[in-house]
């Protein structure tokens, strides 16, 4: 995703000439390319975050759609005090691009670790975060952030991520259906749609035909699609590599309990805890349980329960009518 | 160019005019840091009336030069100074601090569109000018940015990142002043800083630097008149300075960083200041 990344905002930059590209002394090799084809309009600030946002949102102020790239958990807790004031306070069209959010560094150990990216960028007022699971959805939405008012978080993979192909596009802030179906939802965000993605596939192999969507985009939610699986479904089930505050499905809860639904929502995740010892990515997707395999049993038990409150309900409505 | 004698008591007076504005709103809007608005009134006047070629009518050019008052919340004065130029009328500043107002404590864009952007928290405004010089050379104009820091202010790492990146860049077309009136917000920045030179620490990072008097007008338009210090290097001019210049009772207190003037002392600084503030004059 990283390349397709680069590949693709190079392609842009061609044509537009307000795209800079600053990096924070990451990107090894990677921005070769950019760099020879647009001299100038690539930047090594250093290892220097807070000076790489307020720069970011210099160029802004003068007009530029400037792309601030460096390791996501480096580009969002390091430098937040320069994304809340001096671009998003102001409202600058800034994109701040994380590398490798979520656990993708995971085996660099905790200080690479973006578990809570997503979090702390959609709590900051009109910031767009979106989140690709592939480098397809990073080629499509690339080009959407551009025409973006405001500032936007990007997040990327670390590289290699496997791919799916579904017919829906990608579209900015709407869900990207992956399959229909029907009782229970599933929905995934960045990385961790291939998750998604792979486990309704096997689910459908064996009968279960829940409805799944890839939430590339966290902020501002799809209030269309959520409204109708709110009504639609009695579940609803969120994988994300995140840490369970704050991120996807806690902004799904906050949209159904402000909307008064009693959908459940069942979020896998990281729990309340740094993952020590330096796991792998697909360690800590298994460990805590939002790996493909995790996310189709969470189905499957979701159904069961779902199945059992049936039967209770049924039967209580049943005793209370006769005891009428 | 030397200022001739009456222009000299021309700003000697616009001097103890922007001041006595500053202690008038601080006071009636209830709102500190008077001390730190005090200081910097001719940092304030030799940019504003000399060095900036930014005017109300110049404004939305892409030309103009730009300016952040990175330490924000000496607002008082800059509005004064503002006012002073036409930027908006005078009356404005009965305004200051008011709710939903023009002109909020620490300085806000949405509230005063014609300020390059928002500042309160320190060491932010260095960076945001070298984003801006950085986007003028990729447009090829040749238009500056100063920017006003405080010494306390330097105590941010993020100041240094911006001072080493802009030296990298060869940013020649910005100024930095530093207000170096030697206290911040609870202590005395030498004892902070450990003793140390911020004109040394800006030679060191590469930039073009000089202390002058920074109460003493000629002396810091002399200093303005030596930019760039050095060619091909972004300047820094220290500006050694007194917190609360001009009200002796405030000179050089670590209290005045956040005391708010009382009736009683409105009083007594208008009388030492022996100039009414703009936004009382008949003529406002």
């Amino acid at each position: 995703m990283k390349l397709a990344f680069v590949e693709k905002l190079s392609e842009l930059a061609t044509q537009d000439w307000r795209i800079v590209l600053l990096t924070g002394d990451l990107g090894f090799q990677i921005f070769d390319g950019f760099r020879t084809e647009h001299g100038a309009r690539y930047v090594n600030v250093g290892v220097a975050e807070a000076q790489m946002i307020c720069m970011a949102a210099g160029l802004a102020h003068e007009g530029f759609r400037p792309f601030a790239y460096s390791i996501a958990s480096f580009v969002t807790a390091r430098c937040y005090e320069q994304v809340k004031l001096s671009v998003a306070y102001p409202g600058l069209p800034v994109v701040i691009v994380g590398a490798g959010g979520g656990y993708a560094y995971g085996a660099s150990g905790v200080t690479h670790h973006a578990g809570d990216d997503l979090a702390l960028m959609r709590i900051i007022p009109k910031m767009t975060v979106v989140a690709p699971a592939d480098a397809s959805e990073a080629r499509q939405l690339l080009p959407q952030v551009l025409d973006l008012d405001g500032p936007c978080y990007f997040r990327i993979g670390r590289g290699c991520e496997p791919q799916y192909s579904v017919k829906a596009p990608c579209v900015l802030g709407q869900g990207r259906l992956l399959f229909d179906g029907e009782d229970v939802a599933v929905l995934g965000t960045g990385e961790v749609g291939y998750e998604v993605f792979s486990a309704v596939q096997k689910l459908r192999e064996h009968g279960i035909f829940p409805v799944a969507y890839q939430f590339h985009t966290v902020s501002p939610l799809d209030n269309d699609v959520l409204e109708a699986l709110a009504t639609g479904v009695s579940t609803i089930i969120i994988a994300e590599e995140h840490v369970d505050a704050g991120g996807f499905a806690s902004a799904v809860r906050e949209w159904l309990s402000k909307r008064n639904h009693s959908t459940r929502v069942i979020g896998l995740g990281v729990p309340d805890l740094l993952p020590l010892g330096n796991p792998t990515q697909s360690e800590i997707r298994s460990r805590y349980g939002f790996d493909s395999e995790s996310i189709a049993a969470a189905v499957v038990r979701s159904l069961d329960l779902s199945r059992r409150h049936f039967w209770h309900s049924t039967l209580h409505h049943g005793r209370n009518r006769v005891s009428c | 160019m030397p200022m001739r004698p009456n222009e000299i008591a021309l700003f000697e007076h616009k001097a103890r005019q922007i001041r006595a504005t500053s202690v008038q709103m601080a006071h009636d809007a209830g709102i500190g840091h008077v001390g730190s608005a005090l200081s910097c009134v001719e940092a304030l006047l030799a940019l504003f009336y000399h060095w900036l070629r930014l005017t109300p009518g110049n404004i939305g050019s892409v030309e103009r030069d730009r300016f952040i008052l990175s330490k924000g919340h000496a607002c008082a004065s800059l509005y004064s100074i503002l006012a002073d130029r036409g930027f908006f009328p005078r009356q404005w500043l009965h305004r200051y601090g008011e709710m939903d107002g023009p002109l909020p404590d620490h300085p806000c864009k949405h509230a005063l569109p014609l300020l390059e952007c928002p500042t309160g928290s320190l060491g932010h405004g260095l960076g945001v000018a070298t984003g801006m010089l950085y986007g003028l050379r990729l447009r090829g104009v040749p238009a500056r940015t100063a920017v006003l820091m405080g010494d306390g202010e330097c105590n941010e790492g993020s100041v240094w990142e911006s001072a080493m990146f802009a030296a990298a860049q060869g940013l020649d077309n910005l100024l930095v002043l530093v207000d170096e009136n030697g206290i911040q917000a609870v202590g005395r920045s030498a004892e902070i800083m450990g003793h140390t030179s911020l004109e040394e620490k800006f030679r060191a990072f590469g930039w073009g630097a000089c202390s002058v008097e920074g109460n003493h007008l000629p002396s810091v338009l002399a200093a303005l008149d030596r930019f760039p210090l050095e060619n091909g290097k972004p300047s820094a001019v220290i500006l050694r300075t007194t917190k609360g210049a001009g009200v002796s009772f405030m000179e050089d207190q670590v209290l005045w960083h956040y005391r708010v003037p009382s009736d009683e002392d409105l009083r007594n600084s208008l009388r030492e200041l022996r100039a009414a503030p703009l936004h009382l004059c008949e003529s406002a």
